[in-house]
């Protein structure tokens, strides 16, 4: 019988992992889903301000201002016409409950303020009453008239209101059911501050001269490092690059971790996997699989990496991620996804179906979970204790690393950093040694799902 | 080809397996199994469901490893040989979502088709298997037939040396059971050694120039169909007289041509041939006696020998039971 060339082992694997990219990446599915949705997202967040420019409804009415002062309408008046700068919305944010992390409703109110910087149509005839024998008949004519939706609003301001001392409200605003929150909001700050500017002009202080002197920007920080570089430091960038950097290691080797563990396990159940390893021996289908799905993470990483950078580029912050924090994100990708990738090779080989493969996933899942639920404080000290002792606990390894070394204004030492890298590699080895014997026999499996006993057993079987 | 010819007389081996054997868990799979299957031969593994024929099949194609014994594939270890042979699986599977000339070629390419030309001798393979121009369908869209005669297909694409197809006629209609059965032959006549197992014996023993009988893990026979008529054929005739039965079976027997005539309820008459009787005499002798519809020399039949092998084996396997 005529002998004839072997295919090489290493031309099996690139079968297998072409195959295995081309058709994950490659597909309608994978290209809508990861990247048509995030650029959407990306677009829809851009276009949020136009949408809301368009949406914001035109104040258009009547005011009536009952004012024995007659000094607040011309006030007013001046005021509501120009819209209102991002300060004076932060100014209000300022004054609002400091619940707004677990209450929604004043959350949503916070967010909803947002909407008052976009650009609105404003026509508003204002109409004065200023006599203070009629003050009573006026509001009561003035109550009427709102009830009948005859005018936008109606403002009592009596002399008490002006005056600083006195403990009642200063202003009673008379509005329809109708008018939108946002309105109420313009018409009540617009006279909040007619009164306020009022206050300050009887006290006989130069109400501009109060301005100047009480604003005080934002103290101009710069860093200056111990080679005497000096950057101008943007810290809340310094909160976040930390976390997207943990976050992009995240999405991409999940997303290529979980179409592993899926397409392994569409593999038994179809039964092709008999039919692949008539062709080529587990260890050439593993590690083309992993090869494979490698190439679909590294898509994810470049395009949404790339996507974060082009973005800082253009805010002229690319000084924000220095060089070395880039190369530490290729060490630590290459440690994250052999670590998980190998984890749920194993487990997609051992089971029939993804729900057995969750009781499985989850004991492994809670430890990946830890830098996610333990960001603020990693990334307040990256060299405290916690952060330190995370940062050498499997599979955690590259997620605490990159979150403590894109996060330190102090350098991790070099040693942790040095073990870290010796250690998660080692790790990832050992991980996939195991998985490599799990997969063996695993993939020829059928039935009940493996008990993590089996699984032990599998690993150490000859 | 010499079928009843021994192994070594016959030059090289595709297969040798040397006491065998392989346990899952507390059941014995397979139970030191040695056998010699010759390069070129056509081999019929025959057994019960569940005798331990796949696990055979899957420890020659280095799937499964033996827990003792040595499996040899053309005098090498199976592990280096998977591009020779051709697999199809007991349990059928396909990449669904995959186009059908994709999934041929991919599998084609494992085993080391260059893939020039590949697409053109995909389609002329189609064409051959009656499934012209389903190249660019899913997998999926084939009917149960269609797609197995896809994975025959992916299984013989790379023109294997070794071709090992568990159950390939089972779910087939006898149209495309027919077409499978002449592509057999014809990997057969262009010098492939091939092993098939099947519950079908008349197939098998219409195909087979070799069986190995397996049952409850252990070889309880092996060999060439020659040699199983030349131990198995009795000597007797199989007639269907154009006259009364029993008065034709009652005359041969008196003309000492038979020792012995049975007549069966359809009318044929079995004779047990006389010590020293030519088969050829007794046929004219016959003849001389009354026309036939019908007469043919009464040979081994597959079925018969399945059924006494196994069934003899579970009735003593009952016995040792209870």
């Amino acid at each position: 019988m005529p002998e004839r060339p072997q295919q090489s082992a290493f031309a099996k694997v690139a079968l297998v992992a072409w195959r295995e990219f081309r058709h994950t990446a490659l597909t309608k599915g994978f290209i809508f889903g990861a990247i048509a949705v995030p650029v959407l997202m990306f677009g829809v967040f851009a276009l949020i301000p136009l949408l809301l420019s368009r949406e914001s409804p035109p104040l258009v009415g009547t005011i009536v201002v009952i004012d024995p002062s007659g000094a607040i309408l011309p006030r007013a008046k001046a005021i509501l016409a120009e819209p209102p700068s991002i300060e004076d919305i932060a100014d209000e944010l300022q004054t609002m409950p400091k619940d707004g992390a677990t209450n929604p409703a004043t959350s949503a109110d916070a967010m909803s303020r947002l909407s008052d910087l976009a650009p609105q149509k404003i026509e508003v005839e204002w109409r004065g009453e200023s006599s203070r024998e009629t003050l009573d008949a006026a509001t009561a004519q003035v109550k009427t008239e709102v009830r009948d939706g005859l005018v936008l609003a109606g403002a009592v301001i009596t002399d008490a209101a002006l005056d600083p001392a006195t403990e009642s409200k200063p202003i009673e605003l008379l509005i329809p059911s109708s008018l939108s929150p946002k309105h109420v909001r313009q018409i009540s700050r617009a006279l909040r501050r007619a009164v306020e500017e009022e206050r300050i002009a009887r006290s006989g202080v130069d109400a501009a001269l109060i301005e100047r002197l009480a604003s005080v920007p934002e103290p101009a920080a710069t860093r200056i490092s111990p080679k005497g570089a000096e950057a101008e430091e943007h810290t809340e960038f310094r909160l976040i690059i930390p976390g997207a950097f943990m976050m992009l290691l995240w999405i991409s080797i999940f997303t290529s971790a979980n179409y592993l563990l899926t397409t392994t396990i569409e593999e038994k159940s179809n039964k092709v996997m008999e039919v692949l390893l008539a062709a080529v021996s587990p260890m050439q289908l593993l590690g083309g699989k992993i090869a494979g799905y490698s190439l679909v993470s590294l898509v994810m990483l470049v395009m949404y990496g790339g996507l974060g950078l082009a973005g800082l580029s253009a805010a002229a912050m690319l000084d924000l991620v220095p060089l070395v924090h880039l190369v530490y994100l290729a060490i630590y990708f290459v440690m994250a996804y052999v670590m998980v990738s190998a984890m749920m090779a194993a487990v997609g080989s051992a089971v029939s179906d993804l729900r057995e493969a969750q009781s499985l996933v989850t004991p492994v899942m809670m430890v990946l979970i830890v830098p996610l639920m333990l960001w603020a404080p990693i990334i307040d000290n990256p060299n405290g204790l916690l952060a330190t002792v995370t940062g050498f606990i499997p599979p955690a390894i590259p997620f605490v690393m990159i979150l403590r070394l894109t996060a330190a204004t102090e350098p991790i030492p070099v040693w942790q950093t040095a073990l870290s890298i010796v250690w998660g590699f080692a790790c990832a080895y050992g991980m996939l040694w195991v998985a490599a014997r799990i997969f063996r026999v695993g993939v020829l499996m059928q039935g009940k799902p493996p008990t993590p006993k089996e699984l032990i057993r599998w690993a150490f079987v000859k | 080809m010499s079928p009843s010819a021994s192994p070594s007389s016959r030059g090289a081996l595709a297969v040798r397996l040397d006491h065998v054997e392989k346990r899952f868990g507390s059941v014995q799979a397979v139970k030191g199994i040695s056998l010699e299957i010759p390069e070129r031969s056509l081999c019929g593994f025959l057994g019960p469901n569940g005798a331990g024929k796949s696990t055979t099949i899957r420890m020659i194609m280095s799937i499964i490893s033996p827990d003792a014994g040595r499996v040899e594939v053309m005098g090498a270890n199976a592990l280096t040989m998977k591009d020779r042979i051709g697999y199809l699986p007991e349990d059928r599977g396909l990449y669904r979502k995959m186009k059908v000339g994709e999934f041929v070629g991919f599998m084609a390419r494992l085993k080391g088709v260059h893939s020039t030309g590949l697409s053109r001798r995909i389609d002329d393979w189609l064409e051959r298997l009656a499934l012209p121009g389903v190249s660019k369908r899913r997998c999926e869209e084939l009917s149960k037939g269609q797609q197995q005669k896809i994975q025959l297909l992916a299984s013989i694409i790379h023109a294997p040396d070794l071709l090992i197809l568990d159950e390939p006629f089972s779910g087939l209609d006898p149209v495309n059971g027919r077409i499978v059965l002449d592509l057999i032959r014809a990997e057969q006549a262009r010098g492939a050694t091939i092993i098939f197992s099947t519950h079908q014996m008349h197939t098998a023993e219409a195909l087979c120039d070799k069986v190995v009988l397996i049952n409850r893990g252990e070889k309880v026979l092996d060999a060439s169909m020659t040699e199983l008529h030349a131990r198995h054929d009795d000597r007797g005739l199989l007639c269907e007289p154009k006259m009364d039965a029993p008065a034709f079976a009652h005359e041969i027997v008196a003309r000492g041509i038979a020792e012995r005539a049975h007549v069966r309820e359809s009318g044929a008459v079995d004779l047990d041939l006389a010590e020293g009787t030519d088969a050829a005499d007794a046929m004219r002798a016959a003849l001389e006696i009354a026309p036939m519809r019908s007469m043919a020399l009464r040979r081994m039949n597959l079925d018969d020998l399945f059924v006494e092998i196994v069934g003899g084996a579970d009735a003593k396997g009952a016995r040792i039971d209870a």
